[in-house]
């Protein structure tokens, strides 16, 4: 992409990205990701007007990965959808939505209250437009950041620099421990930057593009310190990943992202090149366990094949066995909003089929908020890949 | 036998311009067009409403012409007119002495320019090349052929006004030295007829030549031929030229959803030789680099031509140095009565040629109506109401278009087609936001006999896939229409696609190609239009 602004033109309307999109599958209300991303990219560059099937759009990317022309189809979306807000108000349920850092922030205090104030308050949550049926993620009593600042680790020569994301931060924080947990089996002293700021990912969602550009410019800067010091950043959240390296490019024009992106991994992914190289710890105890997996979305947009299927084949004992049944539907917070949510668990409903009919009650995926949805969806337990790898590690030693 | 008073000739902006001159004045009047409007130079141009700002320096009169006929063409001809403003920016290969020149020159014909800073203009325009030297702001607009054309026909018609299209001219009947009629051939069905009229009025741009010819009288019109490219999307909001002394490749145009750069100029023997080549895309490609660094990265559409109608009394005179101004010749000088050819000019200019020739045939029909072309509006705005009416009907970013395309009158009645089946707001068109109600309205106009014909009414098959999508479900609307044209399908896919073929094969690579083998995946493939299947026997 050139300048500033995007370029529709690889399109061939060839209309792939329309069999390939979970929303247009579910729902006749949008009209499909070639309509509303290059077609009519060409037409908001010539007039002023409203499309009303934007908003369906959830950003999960199923059209730029199935594009054989490579138009970041998602992306022309949501710079449609931040042009869109850049003169109206947004409803108080888009920026709650958007803004889960500041409001976990605001309840860090006393989670305990904030998780029992957000249980009383899902009819108020529901009056405001966020679905009283969705799996909302609950805070943590502390967050990751806190937890890690107690651990003590050992330290070791070679450092990796871990983004943890605000699911991991204030919602999940033990997959942010497990993380620690491996490094540190591997020989590997983990850095966590204080200064690391959401990602933006749940903002450019809802069109606070502005906000989600300063938050990048920020990680960027710290991003790129590390990477151009030597270290590799790694992060366990797939939506954060596909930010920090992918959209930054296609949203911003900030230097320094093409650089630092190279060297930033999912942790699957780490961990599977240090396989490759011969320097994985590999003292993985037998796990007879029998799990479903489920990739994400935001993890296939990455192409990178599925790291966390080849990292856990690696453990004895482990059967691990792809869902490959697509999109879970929640899409970041598509599936919290209370218009969204029967499309959001119609586009799911394949996975949870897939899921029920395998009989296994745990289901392994990278994604937090993919692992809320299935675990809503399918009645089920679920895991982050990193939490299997810690436990083989122990494993090994009892 | 069909009688009138005046015929035209020439379906182009200055053939209609005189029609609606015409009628407006009370005279009686038929246009014949050989093919569908807007066939000829008028829709293979640039669409720039000159300011002026191109011609002040070489010829003052055709800027003065120019921006007075601008004004007046911005007021009456919203519809057709996207009043984009210009830019003339001087690049770092042009010569700073000619800025100065220009800049006076345009204050002395009552130009306005306005010098804005380079990265102002940068700011406005994000594509242009930084490396530009300085720019200045004039009232240039865009100009849209087919609307223009069609807007001077159904004003026209109000006032009692013919068109026949698919009409070709071919004998001008005349006796004792004076006009009596005309002999026309139908295209499409090969019948020749007469008409009786008292005047003939001959507006057939680079034809015009043919036309004298066939009362064996000599007009000299030398056609140029000149190629331009169109843009798969609004790369400039603004028309941008290139401040420098007249040249190839010096203009760039938005319209609608995408941007024409052009042009080449080069004499050519036949007023049809349209068919461009790769070697002047390639030309204009290199020389549009200065304005537009990136021009390599933005997808093109096509390219076409068309032949300017350089008229000059010495016929050794050619392309850019024969004057681009207008003649008016009253053939009565040559010894015939009632026949006039009106050569030359510009389409910025066609309504002052209009208005020239009108009173001049007015002269001998004593006519005294003075002409109100100047004041009148060619459609009337859509009411509020019915625009809002429209919105409920049309998608996103479809209504707009569609009135000014269609004018009131005709937006009701796609509405109604709408209101009655509502699944005729699907796009048959997606690429330019055309709905299958509009191109079954326009498919049904009397003037329609082959998929082109909609093509021009509505832009269907003018954007990104060029007609890759919209052929097979447009020859489908129309064969499930019943039309009478529409009986044989194969003739209709093959029209048409080999019209989007004429100007994709000269830009045939990259994205284009990649388009093109889908096209032909599905026409060639699945649909197996050129029956390559049968052949084989299978
Ligand atoms: C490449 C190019 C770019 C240009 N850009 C601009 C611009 O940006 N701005 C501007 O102001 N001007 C521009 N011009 C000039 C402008 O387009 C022409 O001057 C104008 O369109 C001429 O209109 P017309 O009606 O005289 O001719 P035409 O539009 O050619 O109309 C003549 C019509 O007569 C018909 N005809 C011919 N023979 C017969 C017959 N025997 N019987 C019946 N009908 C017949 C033809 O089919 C044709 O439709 C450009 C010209 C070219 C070539």
């Amino acid at each position: 992409m050139k300048k500033h602004h995007n370029n529709p033109d690889s399109c061939t309307a060839c209309t792939v990205c329309i069999a390939n999109c979970p929303v247009t599958a579910a729902t006749r209300k949008f009209r499909g990701p070639k309509m509303v991303g290059p077609t009519l990219e060409r037409m908001r560059l010539s007039q002023d007007d409203i499309e009303p099937s934007l908003e369906y759009c959830s950003n999960c990317k199923n059209c730029d990965m199935s594009c054989p022309s490579g138009v970041p189809i998602s992306t022309l979306n949501m710079l449609a959808r931040a042009k869109y807000f850049k003169n109206r108000k947004r409803s108080l349920r888009d920026w709650i939505l958007s803004h889960g850092e500041k409001m976990a922030k605001l309840s860090a205090a006393t989670p305990g209250m904030a998780n029992f104030g957000m249980k009383m308050s899902r009819g108020i949550l529901k009056k405001i437009g966020i679905s009283d049926k969705a799996p909302l993620p609950a805070y943590a009593s502390k967050s990751f950041s806190k937890l890690f600042k107690n651990l003590k680790q050992t330290s070791y020569p070679d450092k990796v620099v871990f983004y943890p994301g605000c699911f991991i931060n204030y919602n999940d924080p033990q997959v942010g421990m497990d993380f620690v947990a491996v490094m540190q089996a591997n020989k590997l002293e983990v850095i966590v930057e204080e200064g690391f700021v959401c990602c933006g990912s749940p903002l450019v969602v809802n069109g606070f593009l502005d906000e989600a550009e300063e938050n990048a410019k920020q990680n960027v800067q710290i991003l790129k310190k590390w990477t151009d010091k030597g270290y590799p950043i790694i992060t366990c959240c797939t939506s954060c990943g596909l930010m920090l390296k992918q959209e930054y490019q296609e949203l911003f024009h900030i230097e320094g992202v093409a650089e630092y992106a190279k060297h930033l991994y999912d942790a699957d992914e780490f961990l599977l090149d240090l396989h490759d190289q011969g320097r994985l710890n590999t003292n993985f105890g037998t796990l007879n366990e029998k799990y479903m997996y489920h990739a994400p979305c935001h993890l296939r947009a990455q192409g990178m094949g599925l790291p966390g299927v080849e990292l856990l084949a690696l453990i004895p004992g482990l059967d691990v066995q792809d869902a490959d049944a697509g999109c879970c539907g929640i899409s970041g917070n598509y599936g919290f909003k209370d218009d969204k949510y029967d499309i959001s668990m119609e586009i799911g409903s394949g996975l949870f089929k897939t899921i029920k009919e395998s009989g296994r009650d745990t289901v392994v995926s990278e994604c937090g908020t993919c692992r809320l949805q299935i675990g809503h969806g399918a009645n089920v337990k679920t895991l982050h890949p990193l939490t299997l790898v810690r436990k083989s590690y122990e494993a090994y030693h009892k | 036998m069909q009688k009138t008073t005046v015929v035209v000739i020439g379906g182009g902006a200055t053939g209609v311009g005189i029609l609606r001159d015409l009628c407006m004045r009370g005279v009686d009047a038929i246009l014949l067009e050989q093919q569908d409007l807007a066939y000829g130079t008028s829709s293979r141009y640039h669409g720039l409403l000159h300011s002026g700002g191109r011609y002040a320096v070489k010829d003052a009169e055709a800027g003065k012409e120019c921006i007075e006929e601008n004004t007046i063409l911005r007021k009456i001809g919203r519809h057709c007119v996207e009043q984009t403003e210009g830019f003339f920016a001087r690049t770092h290969l042009d010569d700073e002495a000619f800025e100065g020149k220009w800049v006076e020159a345009c204050a002395k014909v009552g130009i306005p320019t306005i010098p804005i800073s380079v990265e102002e203009a940068l700011r406005l325009e994000p594509n242009l090349s930084p490396k530009i030297k300085s720019v200045y702001r004039v009232p240039d607009a865009a100009i849209d052929g087919f609307r223009m054309v069609w807007q001077n026909v159904a004003s026209a018609r109000k006032y009692g006004g013919r068109v026949l299209t698919y009409t070709t001219v071919v004998g001008i009947e005349h006796s004792n030295n004076q006009v009596v009629g005309i002999k026309v051939r139908n295209t499409l069905t090969g019948e020749v007829s007469n008409i009786a009229c008292d005047f003939i009025v001959s507006a057939a741009g680079s034809w015009a030549g043919e036309i004298a010819a066939l009362a064996g009288i000599n007009v000299n019109v030398q056609p140029d031929r000149g190629t331009l490219i169109a843009f798969n999307h609004r790369i400039t909001s603004r028309i941008v030229n290139r401040l420098r002394p007249a040249s190839d490749g010096d203009i760039f145009v938005p319209h609608g959803s995408i941007t024409i750069l052009g042009t080449t100029s080069a004499s050519v023997n036949k007023p049809d030789d349209t068919v461009p080549n790769a070697k002047e895309v390639v030309e204009l490609l290199n020389i549009g680099e200065a304005l537009f660094e990136d021009i390599r990265s933005y997808r093109m559409l096509r390219a076409f031509a068309g032949t300017r109608p350089l008229y000059s009394a010495d016929p050794n005179a050619t392309g850019r140095g024969a004057s681009r101004g207008f003649v008016t010749l009253d053939h009565a000088h040559d010894g015939l009565k009632g026949f006039v050819s009106v050569v030359g000019g510009k389409f910025t200019t066609y309504r002052l040629m209009a208005e020239k020739v009108t009173d001049l045939v007015c002269g001998y029909l004593n006519v005294k109506t003075p002409c109100r072309t100047a004041v009148e509006n060619l459609v009337e705005d859509t009411s509020p109401a019915l625009m809002a009416k429209a919105r409920l009907y049309f998608p996103a970013y479809g209504a707009e278009l569609a009135a000014s395309r269609l004018g009131s009158e005709g937006l009701e009645k796609v509405i109604a087609r709408i209101q009655e089946k509502p699944e005729k707001r699907q796009l048959l068109c997606e690429c330019e936001n055309v709905t299958m109600a509009e191109v079954e309205e326009a498919a049904a106009d009397s003037t329609s006999y082959m998929i082109s014909d909609v093509r021009r009414k509505t832009r269907m098959g003018m954007g990104t896939c060029q007609g890759a999508f919209c052929t097979f479900r447009s020859v489908g609307a129309v064969d499930a229409n019943g039309l009478s044209w529409g009986k044989d399908t194969n003739v209709l896919f093959k029209e048409f696609l080999q019209g989007r073929w004429k100007g994709i094969r000269p830009i045939l690579w990259g994205n284009v190609m990649r388009e093109m083998e889908l096209t032909r995946g599905i026409y060639e493939g699945t649909l197996n239009i050129n029956g390559a299947i049968d052949n084989e026997g299978i």
